[in-house]
């Protein structure tokens, strides 16, 4: 469009700055990210597709991706909740509440993952209840589920909290002086306003999820078929050698982790076409 | 003041805009008892169960060959990974902020895509660039400079996972700061790295550490990605998470206990300055962390 790829400015430091991002991305991110794609593309569509089409894959797929969602919904309703709590009520507390939200962003998977296990397992604190109604929590699918809430709690919180903030609260008073109820002011006005940042929490806090490895593999049991998620069946397949295997089932978590990007994208547009920027 | 009739005084303010009080009491329980469970109980267990059989025990383990080697190796990898994302951080975030250029939008969704991508997915991703199987891989072999199951490819999924961080606090904190302050000092004589050192530097510190902070917490407790590229060797390339895994599948409780007491304790220990930092320092953060 006539346009210079790079508007002259009289900052220095263009050359430098560029060749040290260009370069390291490339390196670090593009380049892997590229060797996948050759490797598992390598032998056609066909091929892959072939690899991918087996019933231990799809369930492992279909595990990782439909707990992922209803981890990602639970953390969705319950972090827009603690997002409330956190900003509009004062109480005992608070401040350590909200500092510890961000535990899971610091804790190292492998570490959550044995602590959430020792807890849920037979013998374990919590486990050992669930034994006594005959449940079993840990080595199974609720084991699973709980990890990966675990791990996507602080995204939708985070998201929705700076947003909580810059609510007027003369929006909320005109809906009450015009005869609204709180609770028809809650869901026609306040929750509107979350829903564009509460989504872009939900559908990061799922990317997690679905690709999610260190605090799962701990307390699922691992049973092909019934417990077996995605990413440990990369590792399986790599233990084999199976590199072209491996590569197969990463494009296809790749995907979907583009296509999550994508939506995250799509809802941070629409957000801000509809409410401004944030 | 005083004539106005005390029947006229309402007896308390009714706030509107709030939940009706037993409302308010239900969610704070809520909050609190679902917190209890999903995050105080495992935190505390990791303490528990690491001092199941006292202290001694707990230290004895952690002065262990193995786990003494996993500590070193962990703090190796941060070493390298950190500071060379930090320095990424740094130039993508100058790149972006003081130039406009085209497909700068597209150049901030790659930077970002590492936080989409499955640890897992990334570790295989270096396995096959630099893989014994791979034509780079083969190359780095025959030249003495293996990359996966050895020290640099453990650094590369730890920078892989942690790649976006520093950048992604700092893009928005300049783009608020813009760069009048940069060209004054120019117009003044300064020179390039002057201007960085004694303009810049200072009025991105604070999120450049906060940055850090959360790096570096990710580069070492990082699991997933590492696992693949480590090859899990003993006392070469085990990494602190690492050796946990192995120890807990050999029964070892106390000694994968400990460890991770260790990482959690240093989780805490991220969580408290990060939290000192958004209390302090939260008019130089950027926005979304100021509360």
């Amino acid at each position: 469009m006539g346009q210079p790829l790079v508007h002259k400015s009289p900052i220095p430091g263009l050359g430098l700055s560029a060749g040290i991002t260009l370069t390291m991305l490339s390196l670090m991110v593009l380049l892997p990210i590229a060797a996948l794609l050759v490797k598992g593309l390598a032998p056609g569509l066909p091929a892959l597709f072939a690899t991918v089409n087996t019933p231990r894959t799809w369930a492992a797929l279909y595990l990782s991706f439909r707990l992922a969602l209803v981890a990602a919904v639970f953390n969705l309703v319950f972090g827009v909740v603690l997002a409330w709590v956190l900003v509009r009520y004062r109480f005992p507390l608070r401040k350590l509440l909200d500092a510890a939200v961000d535990l899971p962003f610091a804790l190292p998977t492998a570490v959550a993952g044995i602590a959430l296990t020792a807890l849920y397992a037979p013998n374990g604190a919590f486990g050992h209840i669930a034994k006594d109604w005959g449940f079993k929590i840990a080595y199974t699918q609720w084991g699973i589920l709980i990890a990966l809430i675990f791990v996507g709690l602080p995204f939708v919180t985070r998201t929705v909290q700076p947003v909580i903030e810059e609510i007027e609260r003369e929006v909320e008073e005109a809906s009450a002086t015009l005869g609204a109820t709180r609770a028809y002011t809650l869901r026609r006005v306040i929750l509107p306003m979350l829903a564009p940042a509460a989504l872009t929490g939900f559908a990061l806090s799922l990317a997690r999820a679905v690709g999610e490895y260190g605090s799962v593999i701990f307390i699922a049991g691992n049973i092909p078929l019934k417990t077996e998620i995605a990413p440990l069946l990369i590792v399986i397949k790599l233990e084999e050698y199976n590199d072209a295997g491996a590569a197969a089932i990463g494009i296809a978590m790749l995907l979907i982790s583009f296509g999550m990007l994508f939506v995250i994208n799509a809802v941070q547009v629409w957000s801000r076409r509809r409410i401004g920027n944030v | 003041m005083s004539d106005i009739p005390l029947a006229y005084v309402p007896k308390a303010f009714k706030p509107v805009a709030t939940e009706v009080p037993w409302v308010r009491w239900l969610l704070i329980t809520l909050v609190f008892l679902v917190l209890a469970v999903l995050l105080f109980a495992p935190l505390i267990t990791v303490f528990y169960e690491a001092l199941r059989e006292g202290v001694g025990a707990a230290l004895t383990s952690l002065t262990d060959k193995e786990s003494l080697s996993a500590i070193r190796l962990t703090l190796l990898v941060a070493v390298f990974a950190v500071p060379l994302n930090a320095i990424f951080g740094i130039a993508a975030a100058w790149f972006i902020t003081k130039y406009s250029f085209r497909g700068k939008a597209i150049l901030i969704t790659l930077i970002d895509i590492p936080f989409s991508v499955s640890p897992v997915v990334a570790g295989l991703c270096i396995v096959l660039t630099f893989g014994a199987n791979s034509w780079v891989g083969s190359w780095l072999v025959a030249h003495g400079m293996p990359v996966v199951f050895a020290v640099p490819g453990i650094v590369m999924a730890s920078m892989f996972v942690t790649f976006p961080f520093v950048a992604r606090e700092l893009i928005p904190v300049m783009i608020e700061q813009g760069k009048a302050e940069e060209e004054a000092a120019l117009t003044l004589g300064a020179t390039g790295w002057r201007v960085f050192f004694t303009v810049t530097l200072p009025n991105i510190r604070w999120a450049l550490l906060y940055g850090v902070l959360l790096c570096n917490a990710r580069a070492m407790g990082e699991f997933g990605a590492v696992a693949v590229v480590s090859g899990k060797i003993r006392g070469l390339t085990a990494t602190m998470p690492i050796t946990i895994e192995m120890l807990y599948n050999e029964y070892s409780s106390v000694a994968a206990f400990s460890l991770a007491a260790v990482l959690a304790l240093l989780a805490l220990v991220t969580l408290v300055l990060k939290t000192l930092l958004e209390w302090r320092f939260a008019d130089q953060l950027a926005a979304q962390h100021r509360h």
